[in-house]
């Protein structure tokens, strides 16, 4: 019996070191992983993006700059042309009340809305 | 040209619309017709039921129309301006003239009555907000000035519609277009703008006791105006403003406006810059 157990556990040991043995070799610590390509590329595809996009970011970086110089430059006109506006409407204004004034010293206001002429009446006025 | 002519206020009244004809210058014309009949429910005085007979009859109104207010505040800035020579409060003077109903009813008619002691004119009149008050004894007569109002007003309702012309009775209120206007038969003026009013003693007259009256009274003595020229039109601003300059300058006041006057010869005058 006792020399039966011995060489049960004796056999068990022997398929348990086999196993860890094979184990041990099956994953070959001796050679060393290779780089896998898929993964090269996408490094690489990567690194090629980011390059355009700087390309690209100072494109946009210098049109904007141009687009500033050009809002500043067109905000600048457009206020010469209303200040240029608002002048010559003050100066229209000026003339018109001073034309009024003339005006108003010479006749009634109500004589510039009436003049005789010579065409058949519509209607005619009579003592209300 | 559209042309709606009804009589209101007493009077003939006359509207001329440049619109093409349809249905919105129609119901415009419409709402012009209405609005001589509201006008003249505010300020007739042959009325009794109208708002300024009740002032009449009771001295006080306490919420007047905003028209029947506006009407009398003009009026009486019109007697400040024109030293009293308009004057609303001669309803007793006319009234004491034989003018006392419709001219229709009056002019037929040679009235024989005894004859009454001169109106007073001239007294109190307070507006305050929408209350009248008259001083005991006073009434107003509105005629002449509302019919000018209601030009005035019933040519504004009808200016969206486009250029037009309101007639009431000889009180004439434009707004757009130009108009000619036949003043005598001779004289026609060309309106723009503002109003023309006339003002005499050639219509609205009528014999008492043998003698010729009229219906402009002069405030100052109480009777009809004697002495004056047989009618003055008067262009103003507004056909209000023209019927207070034209009754101002018929009895003798200063007017510095565009007018002809048909003096009591019969002589034809342009002044106020008309030539």
């Amino acid at each position: 019996m006792t020399d039966t157990s011995h060489r049960l556990y004796a056999v068990v040991i022997a398929v348990v070191v086999f196993f860890l043995s094979w184990a041990a070799v099956a994953a070959k610590p001796w050679a060393t992983a290779k780089p896998d390509p898929r993964l090269a590329a996408l490094a690489q595809r990567e690194q090629r993006l980011r390059y355009d996009a700087k390309l690209v970011q100072q494109v946009v970086d210098n049109r904007m700059v141009a687009y500033r110089m050009a809002l500043k430059a067109r905000k600048a006109q457009i206020a010469s042309i209303k200040a240029q506006a608002a002048a010559a409407q003050a100066r229209a204004l000026q003339v018109s009340q001073s034309t009024a004034q003339a005006s108003q010293s010479s006749q009634s206001p109500a004589a510039s809305s009436v003049r005789v002429v010579n065409l058949p009446p519509l209607t005619i006025t009579r003592t209300s | 040209m559209l042309r709606r002519a009804f009589t209101a206020m007493g009077t003939d009244i006359e509207v001329l619309l440049d619109a093409d004809p349809g249905e919105r210058a129609e119901r415009a014309l419409d709402r012009a017709e209405a609005e001589f009949e509201r006008l003249e429910q505010v300020m007739s005085r042959f009325r009794d039921d109208s708002e300024l007979s009740r002032l009449n009859r009771e001295g006080s109104i306490a919420e007047a129309s905003p028209d029947l207010v506006r009407v009398v505040e003009l009026s009486l800035e019109a007697r400040d301006a024109t030293e009293g020579r308009f004057d609303p409060t001669v309803h007793d003077a006319v009234v004491a003239a034989g003018y006392d109903r419709t001219f229709d009813a009056v002019a037929p008619a040679t009235i024989a009555d005894p004859v009454e002691a001169p109106a007073r004119c001239g007294g109190a009149v307070h507006v305050t907000g929408p209350t009248i008050e008259l001083e005991p004894g006073i009434r107003l007569d509105l005629g002449g000035i509302g019919k000018g109002y209601a030009a005035d007003r019933v040519a504004e309702l009808l200016a969206v519609a486009g250029p037009c012309l309101v007639n009431a009775g000889g009180d004439i209120a434009v707004r757009g277009g130009s108009w000619p206007v036949g003043v005598t038969d001779e004289i026609t003026l060309e309106l723009t703008r503002g109003g023309l009013a006339t003002s005499g003693r050639d219509r609205r007259r009528w014999l008492r006791n043998g003698e010729e009256q009229h219906h402009l009274i002069d405030p100052a003595t109480g009777l009809p105006a004697a002495g004056t020229p047989i009618r003055v039109t008067v262009v103003a601003d507004s056909a209000a403003a023209a019927e207070v300059a034209a009754k101002t300058a018929f009895l003798g006041g200063t007017v510095d406006l565009p007018q002809v006057v048909v003096t009591a010869e019969g002589t034809t005058v342009l002044a106020g810059g008309l030539a």
